[in-house]
């Protein structure tokens, strides 16, 4: 999508991520009022539209949320499912709202509780007219036999594998929003309970409830708000997962390798020139295979830019610098528009305890959504965000 | 006043799924693969119309039984309702085709690469309690 004028990010906003009592829309509508706030938006009716992301919680779950605090009547409010990329494709939708000059304000929103609905000991699934689903596929096992194939093709461990949880959660040791967090050794990943051959119950984003929330505006309106540290949007990118049952090297990720190509068109931004970056770490391999995918290093080099701490402060690319998914867990429809909340605070110095030095000046994020068969993923949303001031 | 037929309900399926199996009485099993008659596409399983070229007629060409596995997990968190630990993996065949599927045999005894082939099995149970009948492969 080439946007067709300026979008700025004037506020933000997440909960913290764990297992909540609130439900969906009691925790989106804290992420929401955050980020209004942090936007100097003073009362209701200046915001244009609204979109919500959400997977599981029920229907008309957008204007739940909004219902209490006076936007419901005054905007359009839209909800956006497509796993878990919804969070930050409802970003995106508002992002597009503000470049095609619909709205002078917008917001994204995502949110989700899944501890007051779902069974303990049960694996995420595609829905079951999917041929996959019959047959037993899971989210996991989706992962697990990238794993597989990779240890295979490149003598990778699970030791190596479990460098990126330890790398995440470190990561996160100071961050309040994130649930797993600290200092946890290669044998406590390793060992602990095995979910799907290779991945241990250490290697995999925890099931937890939580929002983010993220404000959209033109310049125009960032001056009128008063706002110190514009961040612009400098690319925002949906696709959906190309369909094909043939064979293919799941070693790779079709749609991100796409999608993330897109993104540094749309943007003019390089993958070397990234400082920050949120990625769909819902298991440890995703993020090894994603830095090739994603261009931070050449095909079949993962695992040395891991080893040489290109992906940690200091090196060429702090990727997950809030702790990623491994740390927060993943809220589906919450963790995209969170991911966006967290790197906008990083590009602003906001992050006390957790921030990365010096200050970044170029934040990428990366969420997929669904094990849909016949495509790595359903969809894939990213975008790429400066500092502007 | 006309009474009101008690509706019954429809047994569940235990055998999943015609156009993809077929199970002959004196033969082995084979899959189904569909080759669209305007653009030659074999697909498997059955797309309607031809994701490629929108055709809507095919032929059916039965598949081979014998493939590679290209990789696999044992899965010890699954589908609720699903017994565990079972073992999913993704199976390639000479007809440049891969098919998802479960995998019959011991979890820590499969490898990417060797050869498997197609057999029957139960992959879950009905609606009814019943299993339900669909392909699996195994070690040849």
């Amino acid at each position: 999508m080439k946007l067709q004028r300026d979008v700025y990010i004037a506020g933000v906003g997440e909960t913290t991520f764990g297992k909540h009592k609130m439900d969906y829309d009691e925790l989106g509508r804290l992420a929401a009022f955050q980020a209004i706030k942090a936007s100097n938006i003073e009362k209701p009716g200046m915001i244009g539209s609204a979109y919500v992301g959400n997977a599981h919680n029920g229907i008309v779950t957008g204007q739940t949320i909004f219902k209490d605090i006076g936007i419901c009547g005054t905007a359009p409010i839209i909800n956006v499912e497509s796993a878990c990329s919804a969070g930050a494709m409802a970003v995106h939708l508002a992002i597009k709202d503000v470049a095609c000059g619909l709205t002078e304000l917008s917001m994204g929103v995502g949110a989700e509780n899944h501890t007051l609905r779902r069974k303990s000991g049960t694996a995420f699934m595609p829905a079951m007219n999917d041929i996959e689903a019959v047959h037993g596929g899971v989210m996991t096992g989706k992962y697990a036999m990238r794993a597989t194939r990779y240890m295979y093709e490149t003598g990778a461990t699970i030791e190596d594998l479990a460098l990126i949880s330890q790398k995440n959660r470190r990561h996160a040791t100071h961050n309040p929003h994130a649930s797993f967090r600290g200092e946890y050794s290669i044998e406590e990943i390793i060992n602990s309970r095995m979910v799907a051959y290779p991945l241990t119950l250490h290697q995999c984003c925890g099931v937890v409830d939580g929002a983010g929330a993220v404000v959209v505006c033109s310049r125009d309106m960032i001056k009128k708000l008063g706002i110190q540290k514009p961040v612009k949007i400098r690319g925002s990118v949906v696709t959906s997962g190309p369909y094909h049952n043939r064979p293919r090297d799941i070693t790779g990720d079709d749609i991100t390798e796409m999608t993330s190509s897109m993104l540094y068109e749309e943007s003019g931004i390089g993958p070397k020139e990234v400082d920050i970056l949120e990625l769909h770490d819902a298991f440890t391999i995703a993020e090894l295979l994603y830095y090739e995918c994603m261009q931070l290093c050449e095909k079949g080099e993962g695992l040395k830019f891991l080893r040489d701490g290109q992906a940690t402060y200091g090196g060429q690319c702090v990727v997950s610098p809030r702790g990623g998914m491994l740390s927060y867990g993943h809220p589906i429809g919450a963790s995209g528009a969170a991911q966006i909340a967290a790197n906008v605070k990083q590009l602003r110095g906001e992050c006390n305890g957790y921030q990365v030095e010096p200050i970044p000046r170029v934040a990428m994020s990366h969420v997929t959504g669904g094990g849909l068969s016949g495509t790595e993923h359903a969809a894939c949303t990213m975008h790429m965000i400066t500092r502007d001031w | 006043m006309a009474e009101k037929k008690k509706s019954e309900k429809e047994p569940d399926i235990t055998f999943y799924h015609p156009d993809l199996l077929e199970v002959p009485k004196n033969g082995l099993p084979y899959l189904k693969g569909y080759k669209c008659k305007k653009c030659g596409q074999l697909d498997f399983p059955k797309l309607t119309p031809c994701p490629t070229c929108w055709g809507e007629e095919f032929e059916m060409v039965p598949l081979s039984r014998r493939g590679t596995l290209y990789s696999f997990s044992d899965l010890y968190i699954g589908q609720p309702g699903l017994k565990t630990p079972y073992i999913c993996g993704y199976i390639d065949l000479p007809e440049n085709i891969r098919i998802f599927a479960m995998l019959k045999g011991e979890v820590n005894t499969f490898k990417c690469d060797e050869e498997v082939e197609l057999t029957t099995g139960p992959i879950r149970m009905n609606a009814d309690g019943l299993p339900i009948t669909s392909y699996m492969f195994e070690k040849v």
